[in-house]
């Protein structure tokens, strides 16, 4: 059962060792509705992984909360299952126990914990290496595990922190179809950081912006979906585009140099 | 690629895997003769060593057609003929010590904490030797069993109390190492009191054993330093393997509903084997010489002893022989045990890179 996902006046300040505080989030109110495609954009340093790491339970704010439903986030869970930018699978598990790892957390009974790492192989289309070592596997393989992994324990909302980032153009452009497949067929909720714009308007019903800490816009990606080369170079794509990058403090003339 | 072609690349894979381990016997067998060349080199007759280095199989022994004459000044047996004549009962030794039984004496045949351990260990009638230069003989004297004068026995002896040993502080060592990352206080309390006595050269410490324990109960003695020793290496082993497994993997594991329990079964324990199964070779290496060196200090059973008797009989014409057979043995099982180990460590790290490199 799908729940709304709210940050209510979040702050997050960290005190590095010089004695300077910073504000990683600051004020931060915005609901998600079940269902939805949220990607979180910024620059490096403004706040997007370290609100995926709240809403994860991983990181406690300095002030505020969030809220799943009716329930306050106070630590980690599998409602909240994450996948990370860096390979967190475990490489000493094979494929299959690594998708089965959070339904033996959840103590699921032996057939249906079978059951469902079968049909979320399936999903991500690894069910031919099932038994093989994560070694073997290539970072995109890898990814799919994490995947898996994520969905297979039931989860509300999925938490993807910049899981692509190292990835290369077509294996990349290959996951987000495989996402999006699966965001569609489970209408889970997903939050997904990312700083690449062009990520964002393949995958996001909307964009929360984020500069400094402090959410600066919320815009809405009503482009129709699927999201080919077309569509991202429509006029309605182009000025979701031109607001983001005046949002980050970047100009059209200076997008275009870099 | 056509199916052909893939059963080509594997059949070549598998060769090249057969290739490996055929080259790899062939090196640990060129390893063997080279160090039997270079012994037979330091024990011929022109070697400045000769007086005190037997030859490997000498004038006597099941090679003594081959090298019957070879060996020139030194007239005592090879050192493995020696040992091999010795191992099951040795007249020599029955000749030159007089072995008492503690466990036998009628003040400890009611003692039931020696019996039980006696019992346990099975050594009740291996007990413990002394050796007599002449003087009036310890009290009781009990005729022992034949095989109580061999060496087989008394290494026999050592190996089980250091396994023991080196059982028992890898049990400790992982138990608080990994419980103080459930329980912080458990490192709170233990880091210091280990960081003190890890710095103390054990070898140093040693002796204290001997004294705190005394060579009357050498079972604790040996197994006692052993334990103690391996446990702080596999306190810091353990330890140092959590803190190495990447946040990440962790905070993974929680997001996907991982309890403490999922996460010491599933995270920890698995990704911590093989910097903990580096570290048990590391103790385990160590845990031989300790050993050895306990019951040298004066423990009055097992191989260390033999070599003490050694020592103090050196004028003798067999003890060369004795000492190198001896010392060779240790060399040669702590090798033996660390190829045995290494092939299960490859085994239980096969998930890892070197597991691939391996094959496995």
């Amino acid at each position: 059962m799908s729940r709304v996902v709210s940050f209510e006046g979040l702050w997050c300040v960290f005190e590095h060792r010089s004695g300077q505080l910073v504000n990683a989030l600051h004020d931060v109110n915005f609901e998600v509705q079940p269902g939805e495609f949220v990607c979180v954009v910024g620059r490096s340093g403004h706040g997007k992984t370290t609100l995926l790491r709240v809403l994860a339970g991983l990181q406690p704010p300095t002030a505020g909360q969030t809220r799943l439903g009716d329930s306050v986030v106070e630590g980690p869970g599998a409602d909240r299952a994450m996948v990370f930018q860096q390979d967190t699978v475990f490489p000493w598990l094979h494929v299959r126990e690594n998708v089965e790892f959070g339904l033996r957390a959840l103590k699921v009974d032996d057939a249906e914990r079978e059951r469902t790492t079968a049909h979320w192989l399936d999903a991500v289309g690894l069910t031919d290496f099932a038994d093989s070592w994560p070694r073997e596997l290539s970072g995109g393989m890898r990814k799919r595990v994490a995947l898996a992994s994520a969905m297979a324990v039931g989860s509300d909302v999925i938490l993807m922190d910049e899981p692509f980032g190292s990835l290369d153009y077509f294996t990349r452009r290959n996951l987000h179809d495989v996402l999006l497949d699966l965001w569609e067929a489970t209408q889970k909720t997903i939050f997904f950081v990312t700083h690449d714009i062009e990520e964002a308007l393949i995958l996001a019903d909307r964009v929360i912006l984020l500069a400094e800490g402090k959410l600066v816009d919320d815009i809405p990606v009503n482009l129709p979906r699927p999201r080919d080369e077309d569509i991202r170079a429509s006029s309605a794509a182009v000025d979701i585009t031109k607001t983001i990058l005046a949002h980050l403090g970047i100009t059209e003339e200076e997008a275009t140099q870099v | 690629m056509t199916s052909k072609d893939v059963l080509d690349v594997r059949a070549k894979a598998q060769r090249e895997k057969r290739r490996r381990r055929i080259a790899s016997i062939i090196y640990i067998a060129i390893g063997i003769a080279l160090f039997f060349v270079a012994w037979i080199l330091l024990a011929h007759e022109k070697s400045p060593w000769n007086y005190d280095i037997p030859p490997p199989f000498g004038a006597v022994g099941p090679f003594q057609d081959i090298f019957q004459g070879v060996w020139g000044i030194f007239q005592g047996e090879g050192a493995i003929a020696h040992f091999w004549r010795n191992l099951g009962t040795s007249q020599d030794m029955k000749i030159k010590f007089v072995h008492a039984c503690p466990d036998l004496h009628p003040a400890n045949v009611n003692n039931p904490f020696r019996q039980v351990i006696s019992s346990l260990m099975g050594w009740k009638y291996t007990a413990e030797t002394a050796i007599v230069t002449g003087g009036p003989a310890p009290v009781p004297f009990v005729q022992l069993p034949d095989y109580c004068y061999g060496y087989g026995i008394h290494l026999l002896v050592t190996i089980v109390r250091i396994l023991i040993g080196a059982a028992l502080g890898t049990i400790a060592g992982l138990a608080i190492g990994l419980s103080s990352l459930v329980f912080p206080k458990v490192a709170q309390v233990f880091t210091p009191i280990a960081s003190f006595f890890g710095t103390a050269p054990i070898f140093i410490a040693a002796p204290f054993f001997v004294i705190w324990f005394g060579v009357e109960v050498p079972i604790m003695t040996t197994i006692g330093l052993v334990t103690f020793y391996t446990t702080l290496l596999m306190y810091f082993f353990s330890r140092r393997a959590a803190e190495n497994i990447p946040v990440g993997i962790v905070e993974s594991a929680l997001t996907l509903g991982g309890t403490p329990r999922s996460i010491f079964r599933w995270v920890y324990l698995p990704g911590t084997v093989p910097e903990i199964a580096g570290g048990f070779r590391i103790a385990l290496a160590g845990a031989w010489g300790l050993g050895v060196l306990v019951e040298v200090l004066g423990i009055q059973v097992g191989g260390g002893h033999l070599i003490d008797i050694w020592r103090f009989l050196i004028g003798q014409l067999q003890a060369p022989s004795a000492l190198v057979a001896l010392i060779t043995f240790y060399a040669a099982l702590a090798v033996v045990v660390d190829a045995i180990l290494l092939v299960i460590i490859r085994y239980l790290t096969r998930w890892s890179e070197a597991g691939r490199r391996l094959g496995l």
